[in-house]
């Protein structure tokens, strides 16, 4: 379990955690240069990190799925609009947290999560059921107002900085502070039935 | 009549317990992973005890959640970044001739590969092979140059390695290992001869 709103996050140092700005920006800057296989090795270094977000934004594999593949497309011609200010990994949440966004902005009411892909708040029966725990955080974080869901997302889930978290939502320290806390707040409620 | 308050199961979420600690701060303090470390009020009050172990256990899949790293199912980015390629980028192939049939490689298999092998050769922060022709540039090359894409002839091969190195590193010492496991591994590997592996240290990152 991580503690949130430290840096670097969950896993300690940023290279503990798979991160190396440095690496990031040269890869970035030889790939907008047009080097494909510098890009293809930014994708493999970040993949799992799109795909992990994006799952745990929407909460619905199919949908982690279709997002990690549009945010690939989307970055490569999307890299010459990276300013370089800010660590590649910031850029990459927002890019990802937004394009998960307009996801769920554009599906279909029919479209949207199916009690069969992710049953509300189980009972004891069915919790004897391997990740029945994962499934129905997954499902009520995936429930979660998205101004309550993206802080939570970021500093809960994936340890960015308060700091970093407003930096990728492009709000203040203390509007993401707010929102986690009612965002906590509310998966507790959700939770109630949870025995 | 007065009615005697006892820890309810049923904690408040917000507002403040009956022994007047804010609700909230609990929630959080369980959120950040901290229900057991409890302050001297705590560890006296059974109404913040009780509170904290029912948020702790309502709190349970999200830190499922959050305990769950999933990796990106293989294959997943591999169309989206073939429509980034292109369809016709990859078209080359070595050959090996053996009595009793032939093997193709992929031209991608073999630069791959040698990036995979010259990551983690020890100095090297971040690594990109290319394939050129052969004969094409000199065996080391610390100021960059034109990069010659073309494919395996034969079961002869040119690798490229683009590289940025650790900050220190002796560049030259590291050319010399690179071209030796890269050689190694790709004959080991595919059975195609590395001719030349030309190493290209494009930075040095602190």
């Amino acid at each position: 379990m991580s503690v949130p709103g430290r840096d670097p996050g969950p896993g300690g140092t940023r290279a503990s955690a798979g991160l190396d700005d440095e690496a990031d920006r040269w890869l970035v800057g030889r790939a907008r240069s047009g080097d494909q296989g510098a890009y293809e090795e930014l994708v493999r270094r970040h993949r799992d990190r799109i795909y992990r977000i994006a799952l745990r934004m929407l909460g619905s594999p199919a949908d982690a799925d279709d997002v990690a593949q549009e945010v690939v497309i989307q970055l490569w011609t999307a890299l010459s609009g990276f300013a370089g200010t800010s660590a590649f990994t910031t850029w990459l949440y927002r890019v990802v947290v937004n394009r998960c966004l307009n996801h769920r902005r554009g599906q279909r009411p029919h479209d949207q999560l199916a009690d069969a892909d992710h049953p509300r708040v189980a009972g004891p029966e069915s919790r004897v059921l391997a990740g029945e725990e994962l499934q129905a955080g997954l499902a009520a974080i995936s429930r979660l107002p998205e101004d309550q869901r993206v802080p939570l997302v970021l500093v809960q889930l994936e340890g960015l900085s308060y700091r970093d978290a407003a930096a990728v939502t492009k709000t203040s320290e203390a509007t993401v502070r707010g929102r986690l806390a009612r965002a906590r707040a509310t998966l507790m409620s959700e939770m109630k039935d949870w025995t | 009549m007065t009615q005697e308050r006892t820890p309810s199961a049923t904690a408040p979420l917000e507002g403040r317990l009956a022994c007047g600690r804010d609700a909230a701060a609990l929630v959080a303090q369980v959120a950040d992973g901290a229900a057991d470390r409890r302050d001297a009020h705590q560890r006296d009050c059974p109404y913040c005890q009780a509170a904290l172990a029912e948020f702790d256990r309502l709190w349970a899949p999200v830190r499922a959640v959050a305990d769950h790293r999933p990796q990106a199912p293989d294959g997943l980015l591999d169309e989206a970044l073939r429509r980034i390629r292109g369809v016709a980028a990859d078209p080359e192939f070595g050959r090996i001739e053996e009595p009793r049939g032939r093997t193709r490689v992929s031209a991608r298999v073999v630069v791959a590969l040698a990036r995979h092998l010259a990551s983690r050769v020890p100095g090297v922060r971040v690594a990109l092979s290319h394939l050129v022709a052969a004969g094409g540039g000199p065996e080391t090359s610390l100021d960059g140059g034109p990069e010659v894409t073309a494919g395996v002839a034969g079961s002869s091969t040119v690798v490229a390695i683009t590289l940025a190195a650790e900050y220190g590193a002796d560049l030259v010492a590291l050319g010399t290992r690179i071209r030796a496991v890269v050689a190694d591994g790709i004959r080991n590997s595919t059975g195609l001869e590395p001719v030349a592996v030309l190493v290209h240290v494009d930075d040095v990152l602190l």
